[in-house]
């Protein structure tokens, strides 16, 4: 199940794009196309647990000190 | 390669790094992502003295992709545009071993691909793995399909790995054999001179080099590795500016590699003469 911080738009940050692409919504930012496989939870990767932005906004702290 | 090779005015090989698969769009408006994006780029580096274009495949929204059907349309756009030497990635942080294969898998095999020697780290949770046992395989399936390792080299240690698979698979690599010596931050090397001296001092006899460089150290990076008789890799995969706050084009960062290869004296491969020193 893809982050519920992802959103797809085609409009942000001052910018347009031609195709929606991927938004963070809790860092209010377009996301990286890497960190888009990490959203949408693809591969191995599983946003809950790699993504630093994600643990912020769900208030779970950093576990890199 | 050395300093003598330099003085010998023997020619480098630029390879144009278009696309990368970590930043899109959202960091440059420059930087192609579909097929006739990156196409038109490579033939406009080609145009520039590039002679090596390094090939990572996105889908239409810029995200990343491993599937062998992107990577045909992608190389079918640019070899029927450019006749650049066609290399393409094998990398995949978070990306299963065998999708790593599937840029191997395009009709025709390309020319070269990546080949990295072991781990790096990204973001605060990613690791990038490149065990021995997927290096192996990915270069069992090279040899198999008469494809060029370009083996990547992130720091000192990948070195020692370099050292090591000669030593246990010597039938994966052949003379020359091309590395790319990676600086920056993170799990690459640090970006120091003597650091760049201390990795081409401990290339294996036989080698060539390819310098690459991160962001404001690629233009450093691109002259040393001219005057000490490497070759170079530039482009948006690796840096996205021309200079402080000005954001460059693909092209640009090629011509301007050339124009600073041809200054110290050191001719462009034309993609003739890149594939006599690389032996494809």
């Amino acid at each position: 199940m893809a982050c519920p911080y992802l959103d797809y738009r085609d409009e942000g940050e001052d910018r347009s794009f031609d195709t929606e692409r991927a938004y963070c919504t809790a860092v209010d930012a377009f996301v990286q196309p890497m960190r888009a496989d990490i959203c949408n939870d693809r591969y191995d990767l599983h946003h809950a647990e790699d993504c630093e932005f994600y643990k912020e906004a769900a208030g779970e702290g950093s576990d890199d000190a | 390669m050395s300093y003598e090779a330099y003085q010998r005015g023997e020619p480098v090989i630029i390879t144009a790094a278009l696309t990368g698969g970590v930043h899109g769009k959202e960091a440059s408006q420059h930087l192609p992502e579909t097929p006739e994006e990156v196409a038109e780029a490579a033939e406009a580096c080609e145009e520039a003295g590039a002679s090596v274009v390094h090939l990572h495949a996105r889908k239409e929204n810029g995200e990343r992709t491993f599937e062998r059907e992107r990577f045909q349309e992608l190389t079918e756009a640019v070899r029927e545009r450019t006749d650049l030497i066609v290399q393409h990635s094998t990398g995949g942080t978070g990306a299963p071993d065998d999708l790593r294969h599937e840029p191997l898998r395009t009709d025709p095999a390309p020319d070269m691909a990546s080949l990295d020697m072991g781990p790096l780290n990204r973001y605060q949770h990613l690791t990038s793995e490149n065990t021995r046992a997927l290096v192996e395989a990915l270069g069992e399936e090279m040899r198999e399909r008469g494809i060029k390792p370009e083996v990547e080299v992130f720091n000192g240690g990948h070195l020692n790995e370099v050292h090591g698979l000669l030593d246990r698979r010597p039938d994966l690599l052949e003379e020359p054999y091309h590395t790319t010596l990676i600086f920056g931050g993170g799990t690459t090397a640090m970006p120091t001179p003597k650091n760049f001296l201390n990795l081409i001092e401990h290339l294996p006899e036989g080698a060539t080099f390819n310098t690459l460089a991160f962001g404001p150290h690629q233009l450093p990076f691109t002259a040393m590795g001219i005057v000490f008789g490497g070759h170079v890799r530039v482009g948006l995969e690796d840096n996205r500016y021309f200079r402080q706050g000005e954001l460059a084009t693909n092209e640009q960062l090629v011509a301007r590699a050339a124009t600073l290869a041809e200054t110290l004296e050191r001719p462009v491969a034309s993609p003739d003469e890149a594939r006599e020193i690389l032996g494809l």
